[in-house]
Formats: C-alpha cells, structure tokens, sequence
C-alpha cells in the first residue's frame, strides 16, 4: 500500500516539476535548460521565508513570483532573439542556469540547506500511515493541472495560446499578439518552476545544484509526452511508477536513473512518445 | 592550403618552446587543458560540421580514463600491458558510441533526440561508475595507480603534437571531398538519403571515431593526473566542452581547441581566488555569444585582424564526362501494384497500378490532394506504404530505407529546391557523385565526373559558369536545375519528379521541358513527372495518369486523357 501511495505522490512531485517545463515548450517549440535553475530559485525563496520566520505557507507565492519576475525578464533579453534557433536557445537557456546557480551561490554559499515544512506529520491513508506533506502534494499537482485547464479552456488568453500552439502564422495573421502570447507563456513556466521547487524542498533539501537532476528528468518526461497536460500526468505516472518501483525493489542508483533511461528508450521505439 | 601548413608549424612551434618558459603550476595544468581541447576538437567535429550537438562527449572522456585506471590497478601498465590498455581506452568508448548512435539515428529521427539520448549517456555512465564499489572506486574514484615515468615537459610535448597533428588532421579532413559529406548531412540530411547516402551508418561511423579520439583523450589524462572520479564522465564536462566549442566558434576547429584551453587556463589560475564569479563570467560570455555571435570568438577576432583577407576561394573542378550505363535495359523500369498509404483511419491512397518502361515520361496528374506527392513518396522510400509492392527495374522495394531505394537504380527530385546551402555548386554534384566516385578523404579532386544527362543539364542552365558559387546564393530557377543535375548525377535509370517547374519563369519551364523530354528519348530514362500545369504536361509526356481522391481514375495517352469528360469535370470542379 506504501508503494501505491509512494507512486502517486511521486508522480505529482514530477508533475508539479515539469509543467513548467512542458508549457513552455508547448507554446514555444524551446526546452527551457533554465527550468533547473527556475526550480533552485524558488527553493530559496521558501528558505528566505524560513530564514525570516515567517508562515512557509507564504513561500508558496513567493516562489512563484520569483520565478515568473526572472522568467519574464529572461524572455526579454535572452529567449526573444532564439525563437527561430531552438537548439541555440537551449545553450542559451543553459548559460542561464549557470549564471542563476552561481548568483544563488554568490548569495547564499554552497552548502545544504533545510526548509521548515507547512504540513507536518501523518495522515492515516487506508489504515496507513503516510507523510501528511507528500498527499499535500498530490493535491498541489491537481491543482496545477486544473489551473492550467481552466486557463487554456476558459479564458481569452487560453484560446489565444492554442490558437498559437495550433498555427502561430495563422494565429498572427488573424491578430493575436503571438509575441505576448509567448511572453506570458515563459513568465507562466518559469513561475510554475519557481513554485515547484518551494513545493519539493521541505522534502529534501535546497542548494545551488539542486534543480539539475530535476531538470533531467523534466527534460525527458516532457519530451516523452509531446505537448500535452494529459500525457504528461499519464508519463509521470508510468515512468514515476517504475523509478519507485525500481528504487524500492532493485537499488535506488537504478532507480535515479530509470526515467531518463525508459524515456529514451520508449522514444527510439515510438518517436512520438505518449502523444496520441 | 598554405596557411593550414603555417598554422600547424605554428602550433607546434608553440609546443616545442612551452615548457621553456611555462612555469611549473601553469605547464601542469596546461596539459590538461591540451587534452580538453582534444575534447572540444572531437565535439566541433560533430556539432559545428554535422549539427549533432551533443552533450555527451564527456561520457568517452571519462570512459578512457577509467581504462587506464582501471588496467593500471588491475593489472599493471609495464611491457605489452601498456599497450592492451591503450586499446582498451580506445575500444571501451567506440562500443558505448556504437551503442548510443544506434539509440540516436534511424531514418527521420529527429536532431533533439539525438541531444536528448547525448545527454543521457554521460547520466547513466557516472551512475554505473558510482555503483561500482571498490572496482570503480565510487565517488572517491581512483588514485595511487601506477602512471608512465615522464616529466612534466615531455608531457607537454606528447599531448600537445597530439593536439596539433589531431587539429591538422582534421582540417585535412573537414577539407576534403568527402570532408564536404559532414556538412551536406548538417545542411539536408533527407537530400544526402536520396542521393543514396547511408546517412544514419555515416553519422554513428563519425560518433564512434570521436568517441575514440574523446577515449584517447581521456584514458592520456588518466596517465597524466594519476586520479580519476565519475565527474570525468559527467554531464557537466560535456556541456562545458559545449561551452569551449561556442565560444571559439563552431565550425572552425581551431577556435574551439583555443576555447578549451583558454577557459580551462584561466579557470586554474582564478578558481582560487574567484571561483562563483569566474563561472559567473564564463555563463554570461556564453550567453552573448549564442545570442550576439553564434559564429563564436574565433571568426570574429580573425575578421577584425585579417580585414577581408579572406583565403583565396579554391578553384571549382573541371567538369568531365563520367562512364555512364550505356546499355540500359529497355525492360520495365517501373512495377506498382495495389499500393495504399493510410494514416491512422484516413486513407490517401488506395488500390494504385501502374507499370512504366524505359524511355516513357509518364506525367502524373490530379487536383491538390488526390495523393501524388504521397504516391512519389511511396515509390522512394520502402517504409512509406501502407500496403502493395513496388518494383524499381524488377527489384522488390521492400521496405528499404531511401538511401537503399536509390541504390536499385532511382532518383528523386523535390518539389522545393532542395541543394546543400553552404556548399558550392560542384562540392554539391560531387555530394551527389559520392556512392559512385568515393571522395577523398584528405584531398580536392581537380576534377568532376557527371553523366551526359547531368552535364547537359548543368551546361543548358549556366551552372557550369557557377561552379565556384555557394548554392544559397543561387536564383531559384538555378537551385531547381541544380537539383535536377545533382539527381541525374547518379545516372538513375527511373527520375522521380515532384512539380520540376514550380515557381519557375516561361522560358525556365521550355527550357526545362526540353531537357526532360530528351532524357526520356536519347537517354532511355524513365520519368515519372508530378505536374499541375496541363498543358505543359501534354507537350511533354508520352503517357498520362489521372489521380483522384487516392485512386487512379484514368491512365492512357495525352489524347485520351485530355479528351476525357471525367478529367474537364476534376479540373473545372463540376460535380460527377
């Protein structure tokens, strides 16, 4: 029973991870190698929140905010002048994430961090003790997924951002401002890693290399599903299912290194992924 | 040729005098700077020349470093066992290369998984390196192995005559003929298929070679240091190879190998001092780069040092006429039967005969949508059809991948120009001659063989004059007779062509149709020609097939086709 729990708070936590991730490249067509850096940043706005004192509830928005202020300058100045050269822009981004990891080392050294928890304790899941923070998190990714619909489905900006996903000439021709279309897309991803990573450090820890892993495993499972929220659930929880599964069962260095394996693999045998 | 010879001097010139007036912290680190620029000469190769840009290098860095150790703990570096490990640091990487292109290229795979699988390699190998307890060391890695009795100086000398003779080595070879193959799969990879160029053997053949010269590398810094750790395979001394590469300038070789080791120079000297601020420095000069110059530091400091001292373009070749098949069998040089192509529920084609003969030009006509785009496809590419057999010459299609197709004896023009940009109009034909004239691989040819057909072509439309011209400065009724010559370059027996007239001007299109028309006649070829334009088609053709919705409703002469009710209502829309 601790298996099925641990694979769905798993994959709400990869989840939550790269959304961010897949947004962006939904909309755009770039991988953002920032996201990492994006996920540290909002780790460490959940530890000044500690540092302070104050309700780690807080940490929550505050992340957010970092990440899509950092986001929607970045767009400005570095992703902008790439859109045509998308391997370009993942040096680029890449270049970003080594200036935002030394800046944060600059800051706030290089040594491992904790941050307080706004969830303490268990819940009792089916005559199970379980991690109180961990179910938290299931809800956090479905509230994450839900947003994003809503957003997509209900509002202007959402037909405007899927008409632009769908045939972004097309969609200019008919007067959508795709370039603001964009602009929020990449504030939206970047504040989305900004608050995953406030949202995964109460469970372990935060430092300046931190969000690299999480890149790579964002990275895959985002490629791995296409551009779409629905497949991306459906991968985090096979792919997540397995890491826990081999983790648990054979040795948690396999297990680091299940995802980026079977993701890779799946693709050589069905370069779409999980799309369609 | 000449400033390639003096660079070289130069360089080792450079070598010879370093450890005279290094001192001794700087000439220690600087042979290990000599062996990452080994390691950023092997990743331009395959990023700045092919497009690969990959992450991964590392992973064979890392890889060569642990065969020494590892021998050297195992069993000892002394006598013949040196050599064994030699081997060993070569081999190990070529295997995980062989195993990785495999992974990364496969008919239309994509460039970005092949980066994504880049940037998995060098994960899972520092994960099994961790997992390998006392044999790997761990994270602790290995030390205290026995290491070659040479001094810092004659290290020097052998990792830098390596640098230089490997960076010379390869501009001989970025040079030459068949050098011009990795920057014609960078430029089109699907044209490079169709010229029956085993594309995906070529690219896994380059990533093995670079894997073992990133091995040599790696397995000398062993010796070297005398410590290796996982981090040598790791993803971030990949993308910091991605970073030199950048920075110096892809593409040129020598700007990559001086990036290494001027990043990793610096980095030594102010890692003690200001290590955040230095990598701070290092993301930031990135950055603009990518941005501001993607051509990197190199060209552009030559630029403004050289001041349009441009090398002096190298003469094109004379053109001569190649040995054709003189005796081309005037059997069936077409067979399709029953062919379909669905994707998902939606059938495009379905239920397609025809069968075409040597010297017939057999126009394919049908309003937008009726499928023959889709059915040109279906007859070169064996893994496009849903359903039917096709035979090239009485050969079975199968499912061979293009390159294969092309090899049993046919050709096929785009609708699109479709050239090698960045390369010039012979280096293109030559491309196309590659399967039959094998390049050099450290030499230009002083001259060209094209077949009757190609070198009429090339000779009617004023190509001959451009030989030296780079294809992306030609006109775009120049590109589409470029393209037709480079395909007939392979002396096809059957000539696909897919709207060889588009966008082209009246006398373009005469001058064209003339051409075509004396392929079918005085060469014997077979052609099987996509048109929109009737009355074009029925100056030409000999034979005509009406496609609609997916199926073939008419095949018969340019009388009884053009007469026919059943083609004036397709065209005119009326309703039938």
């Amino acid at each position: 029973m601790t298996l099925v729990l641990d694979i769905v708070t798993t994959a709400a936590i990869l989840f939550a991870v790269s959304a961010g991730l897949l947004v962006v490249f939904g909309v755009m067509k770039i991988i953002n190698f920032a996201h990492g850096a994006f996920i540290t940043l909002g780790a460490y706005a959940g530890l000044l929140v500690t540092q302070a004192g104050l309700s780690p509830w807080l940490g929550l928005p505050l992340a957010f905010i970092a990440g899509a202020a950092c986001g929607a300058v970045v767009e400005r100045i570095v992703v902008r002048p790439l859109y045509t050269r998308a391997l370009d822009a993942i040096l680029a981004t890449w270049g970003l994430g080594i200036i935002i990891g030394q800046l944060l080392t600059l800051g706030f050294g290089r040594e491992v961090q904790f941050v307080q928890s706004p969830i303490t304790g268990t819940l009792t899941v089916f005559g199970e003790a379980y991690s109180a923070y961990r179910l938290f998190l299931v809800l956090a990714a479905l509230a994450v997924g839900g947003g994003f619909a809503l957003l997509l489905e209900g509002t202007r900006l959402g037909l405007n951002t899927r008409a632009v996903i769908m045939n972004e000439d097309l969609a200019r021709g008919l007067g959508i401002d795709s370039v603001r279309v964009r602009f929020i897309t990449f504030a939206l991803g970047s504040g989305l890693a900004g608050l995953a990573g406030a949202l995964i450090t109460p469970l372990s820890s935060v430092d300046p290399a931190m969000g690299v892993p999480w890149l790579l495993n964002a990275f895959m499972l985002v490629i791995v599903s296409g551009a779409s929220l629905l497949t991306l659930a459906l991968a985090t929880l096979l792919l997540g299912g397995a890491q826990v599964l081999v983790s648990t069962l054979v040795s948690p260095i396999l297990g680091g290194l299940t995802i980026v394996v079977l993701a890779a693999i799946v693709l050589r045998l069905r370069p779409a992924g999980f799309a369609r | 040729m000449k400033r390639m010879a003096a660079a070289a001097l130069a360089g080792a010139l450079v070598v010879a005098i370093a450890p005279f007036v290094l001192d001794g912290y700087t000439a220690n680190v600087l042979v290990r700077s000599l062996l990452f620029g080994v390691l950023a000469l092997s990743v331009d190769l395959l990023w700045g020349f092919t497009g690969f840009l990959t992450f991964g290098q590392s992973a064979f860095f890392g890889v060569g470093a642990y065969a020494y150790a590892l021998t050297a703990t195992q069993l000892g570096v002394d006598g013949f066992l040196l050599p064994v490990s030699l081997l060993l640091g070569l081999l190990a990487p070529a295997v995980l290369a062989l195993l990785q292109g495999w992974l990364s290229f496969y008919h239309r795979a994509t460039p970005l998984y092949a980066s994504v699988v880049s940037l998995v390699v060098p994960v899972v190998v520092t994960q099994v390196l961790y997992s390998g307890g006392t044999f790997t060391g761990s994270s602790s890695g290995l030390t205290g192995y026995d290491m070659p009795d040479l001094s810092v100086p004659q290290w020097l000398w052998l990792c830098g005559g390596l640098l230089v003779l490997l960076t010379a080595a390869a501009a001989v070879f970025v040079r030459s003929d068949a050098g011009r193959l990795l920057v014609a799969l960078r430029d089109n990879e699907m044209r490079c298929a169709f010229l029956g160029i085993p594309t995906t053997r070529l690219r896994i053949g380059l990533l093995i070679a670079m894997a073992a010269v990133a091995g040599l590398a790696g397995w000398l810094y062993a010796a070297y240091s005398g410590v290796v750790a996982p981090e040598l395979a790791g993803f971030d001394l990949g993308t910091q190879a991605v970073i030199w590469v950048a920075l110096g300038g892809r593409g040129t070789l020598v700007g990559p190998v001086l990036g290494a080791i001027g990043i990793d120079l610096t980095s030594a000297y102010l890692s003690g001092s200001l290590p955040f601020l230095w990598r701070l420095l290092v993301g930031l000069a990135f950055i603009l780069v990518i941005v501001l110059l993607p051509q990197g530091l190199f060209p552009a400091i030559g630029r403004l040092i050289l001041h349009r001292r441009r090398a002096a373009p190298v003469a094109p070749p004379a053109l001569v006429p190649a040995a054709t098949a003189t005796a081309r069998a005037r059997g069936e040089a077409l067979a399709v039967s029953d062919v379909a192509r669905h994707f998902g529920a939606l059938p495009v084609l379905s239920g397609v005969s025809l069968r075409a003969a040597a010297g017939e030009l057999l126009s394919l006509v049908g309003p937008n949508g009726a499928g023959k785009t889709t059915l040109i496809r279906c007859l070169s590419d064996g893994t496009e059809r849903s359903g039917g057999t096709v035979h090239i010459l009485g050969q079975r299609l199968g499912s061979l991948p293009p390159h294969r197709c092309v090899a049993l004896g046919l050709g096929r023009k785009f609708q699109t120009a479709n050239v090698f940009d960045s390369l010039t109009v012979a280096e293109c034909l030559r491309i196309a001659r590659a399967t039959i004239d094998r390049p050099s691989p450290w030499r230009r040819a002083g001259t060209l063989a094209l077949p009757d057909a190609a070198m009429e072509v090339v000779q009617a439309t004023g190509l001959d004059r451009l030989l030296g011209e780079e294809a992306r400065l030609l006109a775009h009724g120049q590109k589409q007779a470029l393209e037709l010559a480079m395909v007939l370059a392979l002396d096809p027996a059957l000539v696909l062509l897919d709207e060889p007239t588009a966008g082209l001007t009246r006398s373009e299109r005469l001058q064209i149709g003339g051409i075509l028309r004396r392929l079918a006649q005085d060469h014997g070829m077979c052609l099987l020609l996509v048109e929109h334009d009737l009355d074009f088609v029925r100056e030409i053709s000999t034979r005509m097939v009406v496609l609609h919705q997916g199926r073939m409703v008419l095949d018969g002469t340019v009388e009884e086709v053009a007469a026919s009710d059943l083609v004036r209502t397709i065209y005119a829309g009326e309703p039938h």
